[in-house]
C-alpha cells in the first residue's frame, strides 16, 4: 500500500545564497521514475526531512515548467531550516509532495493579477510569476509589489529585470536602509506602494504572502480601496506535521491549512470562527 | 478506500445465539488460538483494555476504561520508518496479527468508525489500515451506563446497531450473541452454539430501557453547531481559561482524538535512526507553535474552544458526524471537573 509519509530521496543540486538568512536549493529525486512523475502547481508545497533532524513544510519556488529540477527557497529559522544551511551540492534529503492547492491561476477566469508579498512570502509566488511569463498573452495587467527588511534582503533581485521586460511592473520597498547601502526605492511598509500602485479591483485577482501581520495589514488596505474578499487570495502558514490531513496540526476551524490551502480566498478565511489573520481586520 | 465492516443487510439473516455464561471462557479460549484478545481487566480501581494472557481476566462488567481501545489501532507512540547513514529508508513492516477487542461498549465502536473515517479519506494511513484490517470487534452493549456517560444523547449508545462483527447483549443468565458480520460468522462457528429464542430479542430491549433510564448525563443537540457558532466570544471561555490547567488529558482519553506529532530519534550509533509519531494535543501551548516562537493559540481559551468546537462542530463539515460519542472519558479524568455537557447547558443559558 502506497505510503504517503515515506520521503523520496532527492540531491542537493545546486546552492544560491539569497540573503544573509535565506538561501534557495535546487533539487532533483534519485529515483528516475519519481522524478519524471512529479508535477507542481505554483503555491503548492513539498515536506522536506533532513533524516535525523525532522520535517518542515517548504513551498516550491521555481517554475512549474520544468519540474524534473525544481527550487525550495529556505529562511533558516530552526532546526531543519539551519541544519540545511550546512548542507553541500551532492547532498542527499527526503522530500515528499506536492501538497495542498496553490494559487487558482487555472481556476478563476483572472484578468489582471496583483502580487503582494512580503519577505521570505516572494517563495511561493515566483512560480505565478514564472507561470505568468511564460503564458503572458492570457493576462492583462500585472503588478508585483514587494517588500523587505533591508536592499540585501530582497529575494531574486537578477530575476527583477526579465520580469519588467515580461510587462510585470515591480514595486519595491523596503523597511530600513542600513547607513553605506544604496538604494533609490521606496522606505517603508508594502502598504505604502498601495499609493503608487496601479492595479484596481475589476477584473482583479490579488495573491498575498507574508508574515501574518503584514497580510492583515494588506487585507485592510484592499478592502478599503474597494477589493472585495472574493478576490484576494492569502497563503497561510500553520504547524504541519504531515502534510496529508493526518496529524491535525494545521487545522482552522474545519479546515486543514495543508489541504484545503495553504492558499484560501480571503471571503473564505470570514466564514471560520476562528481569527486568523491577525485580528487585525475585524 | 474504506476499511469494510458488513451491513447487515449486505447479507443473508442477521443470526442470534445464546451464549450461556459458562461457555464464555471455552468460547474465548477458542478465539485464543488465532487471535490476540483485548478486552476491559481490572487496574487498581478502573479499568483498562489490554491484552487477555487468560480469559479469566476479562471483566465485562465494566462501565468505561481510562483509555479508549483507539490505542491499539492508533499507537500511542509508532515508528514510521527507520533511515541510516546512506540515506536509506527502511519501512517498518506492516503486517498485523489478527486482534480481537472483546468487550467494546457502543460508544467506542462509533469512535472507531469516526477514525476510520479520519485515516482512511484522502491519502488512506498504511499504518492504521493494516491494524484497522485485522481487527475485529466483539461489542457490547451497555446495560450499566458510568455516572459520566451520555450516548444515549449522541445516539451512540447504550444500543449498538451497527459497526460490530459480533455484539453481545448480558441477559443475567448468558449473552445474546448477535453476528454483524461474514467475519463475525466465522467466529460463532469456533463453538457449537444453540440459536437464541426469539424472546432474547424482547429481554434485550428490557435491559436496554433499564440502561436508557439511568443515564445521569445528557447533552441537547438541538442546533448545536448554531448555538456554538453564535457564543465564540462569550465570557464563559474566559471563565474556563482561568480553570482550564490546560493539561491535555481530555484529548489523551478521547477516542475520537487522532492528532499526533512526529519526531525523528537518532539511534545510540548516531549512524542511524526512526521517526516516530506520537498523540499529540490541542490543549497543549507546543501544538499550534511555529518557528522562532510564534503561537497560533497562545491563549489558553482558544486551545480550550478548539477541542470543543473541534468535537462539537467542526467534525461535521470534516467526517459528516459529531467528533464526540458521549464516552464521559473527559469529564472523569478532568481534574478541574471541566464538563463539556456542563459547558454546552451554560451556553444555552440552562
Ligand atoms: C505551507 C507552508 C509553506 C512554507 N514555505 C516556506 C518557504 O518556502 N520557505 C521557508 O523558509 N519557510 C517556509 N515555511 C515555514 C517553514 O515551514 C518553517 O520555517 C519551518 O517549519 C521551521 O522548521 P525548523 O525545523 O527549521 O524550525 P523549528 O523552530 O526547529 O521547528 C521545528 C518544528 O517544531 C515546531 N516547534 C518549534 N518550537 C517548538 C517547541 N518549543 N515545542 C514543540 N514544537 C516546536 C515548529 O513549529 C516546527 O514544526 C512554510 C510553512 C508552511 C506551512
Ligand atoms: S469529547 Fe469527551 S465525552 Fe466526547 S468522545 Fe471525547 S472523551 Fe468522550
Ligand atoms: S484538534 Fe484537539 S480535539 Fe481535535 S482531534 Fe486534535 S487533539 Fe483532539
Ligand atoms: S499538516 Fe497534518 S493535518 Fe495538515
Amino acid at each position: 500500500m502506497f505510503n504517503p509519509f515515506k520521503p523520496e530521496r532527492a540531491i542537493i543540486k545546486d546552492i544560491i545564497k539569497e540573503t544573509t538568512d535565506t538561501t534557495t536549493y535546487t533539487f532533483s529525486f534519485l529515483d528516475e521514475g519519481v522524478r519524471r512523475e512529479f508535477r507542481f502547481r505554483p503555491g503548492q508545497f513539498n515536506m522536506l526531512t533532513i533524516f535525523g533532524i525532522g520535517e518542515a513544510p517548504i513551498s516550491i519556488s521555481s517554475n512549474p515548467a520544468e519540474p524534473e529540477t525544481f527550487q525550495h527557497t529556505v529562511r533558516h529559522v530552526g532546526n531543519v531550516t539551519k541544519f540545511l544551511s550546512k548542507m553541500q551540492p551532492g547532498d542527499i534529503v527526503g522530500i515528499r509532495g506536492p501538497y495542498g492547492t496553490g494559487w487558482p491561476l487555472d481556476v478563476l477566469p483572472i484578468k489582471n493579477l496583483l502580487i503582494i508579498a512580503g519577505g521570505i512570502g516572494l517563495a511561493p509566488l515566483r512560480p505565478v510569476i514564472h507561470e505568468v511569463i511564460d503564458r503572458r498573452p492570457e493576462f492583462g495587467q500585472v503588478e508585483v509589489l514587494y517588500g523587505a527588511r533591508t536592499p540585501a534582503e530582497l529575494l531574486y533581485p537578477a530575476e527583477y529585470e526579465a520580469w519588467r521586460q515580461a510587462g510585470i511592473s515591480l514595486l519595491l520597498t523596503v523597511d530600513a536602509v542600513p547607513s553605506g547601502t544604496a538604494w533609490e526605492g521606496q522606505v517603508g511598509v508594502v502598504t505604502d506602494l498601495f499609493r503608487q500602485m496601479s492595479s484596481r479591483p475589476g477584473e482583479t485577482a490579488v495573491f498575498t504572502c507574508g508574515p501574518e501581520i503584514m497580510m492583515s495589514y494588506v487585507v485592510k488596505g484592499l478592502l478599503a480601496r474597494g477589493f472585495k474578499p472574493e478576490q484576494i487570495y492569502v497563503s497561510l502558514e500553520r504547524r504541519m506535521n504531515c502534510g496529508v490531513k493526518k496529524c491535525g496540526k494545521c487545522q482552522i476551524g474545519p479546515k486543514f491549512v495543508c489541504r484545503d490551502g495553504p492558499v484560501f480566498a480571503y471571503a473564505e478565511l470570514l466564514t471560520l470562527p476562528e481569527e486568523v489573520l491577525g485580528g487585525a481586520v475585524r | 478506500m474504506s476499511v469494510a465492516y458488513a451491513r447487515q443487510e449486505e447479507w443473508s439473516i442477521p443470526q442470534l445465539y445464546h451464549l450461556p455464561a459458562a461457555k464464555l471462557d471455552p468460547f474465548l479460549n477458542k478465539l485464543k488460538e488465532n487471535y490476540t484478545l483485548i478486552g476491559p481487566v481490572v487496574k487498581g480501581k478502573e479499568f483498562v483494555f489490554a491484552p487477555l494472557s487468560d480469559p479469566g481476566e476479562l471483566s465485562l462488567h465494566y462501565q468505561t476504561t481510562l483509555l479508549p481501545p483507539k490505542k491499539v489501532l492508533h499507537l500511542p507512540f509508532e515508528v514510521l520508518f527507520s533511515f541510516h547513514e546512506d540515506q536509506q529508508i527502511i519501512e517498518t513492516a506492516q503486517e498485523q496479527q489478527q486482534q480481537i477487542i472483546f468487550g467494546i461498549h457502543p460508544c467506542d465502536v462509533h469512535a472507531i468508525a469516526i477514525l476510520d473515517k479520519a485515516y482512511t479519506a484522502e491519502y488512506p494511513d498504511p499504518y492504521y489500515i493494516a491494524k484497522r484490517r485485522n481487527t475485529l470487534l466483539v461489542a457490547l452493549n451497555c446495560s450499566e451506563p458510568g455516572e459520566n456517560c451520555f450516548c444515549q444523547s449522541l445516539g451512540t449508545g447504550p444500543e449498538l446497531k451497527d459497526g460490530y462483527d459480533l455484539l453481545l447483549t448480558d441477559l443475567g443468565n448468558g449473552y445474546l450473541l448477535e453476528v454483524g458480520s461474514p467475519r463475525g460468522r466465522e467466529l460463532v462457528q469456533v463453538m457449537d452454539l444453540a440459536p437464541a429464542p426469539r424472546v432474547a430479542m424482547v429481554e434485550k430491549q428490557k435491559v436496554l430501557d433499564n440502561a436508557r433510564r439511568k443515564f445521569q448525563k445528557k447533552l441537547n443537540t438541538q442546533d448545536l453547531p448554531g448555538i456554538l457558532e453564535e457564543n465564540f466570544r462569550q465570557p464563559i471561555w474566559e471563565e474556563l481559561m482561568h480553570e482550564c490547567l490546560a493539561c491535555g488529558s481530555c484529548t489523551m482519553v478521547c477516542p475520537t482524538c487522532f492528532c499526533y506529532n512526529v519526531v525523528d530519534k537518532i539511534d545510540l550509533n548516531l549512524k542511524s535512526g526512526k521517526r516516530q509519531r506520537e498523540w499529540d494535543s490541542c490543549m497543549l501551548l507546543e501544538y499550534a507553535q511555529v518557528a522562532l516562537g510564534h503561537n497560533f493559540r497562545k491563549d489558553r481559551d482558544a486551545r480550550v474552544k478548539q477541542r470543543i468546537y473541534h468535537k462539537l462542530v467542526y467534525y461535521e463539515p470534516q467526517f459528516g458526524t459529531l467528533g464526540c460519542v458521549g464516552c464521559g472519558r473527559c469529564i472523569h479524568t478532568c481534574v478541574k471537573k471541566i464538563d463539556i455537557t456542563d459547558v454546552i447547558s451554560r451556553l444555552r443559558g440552562e
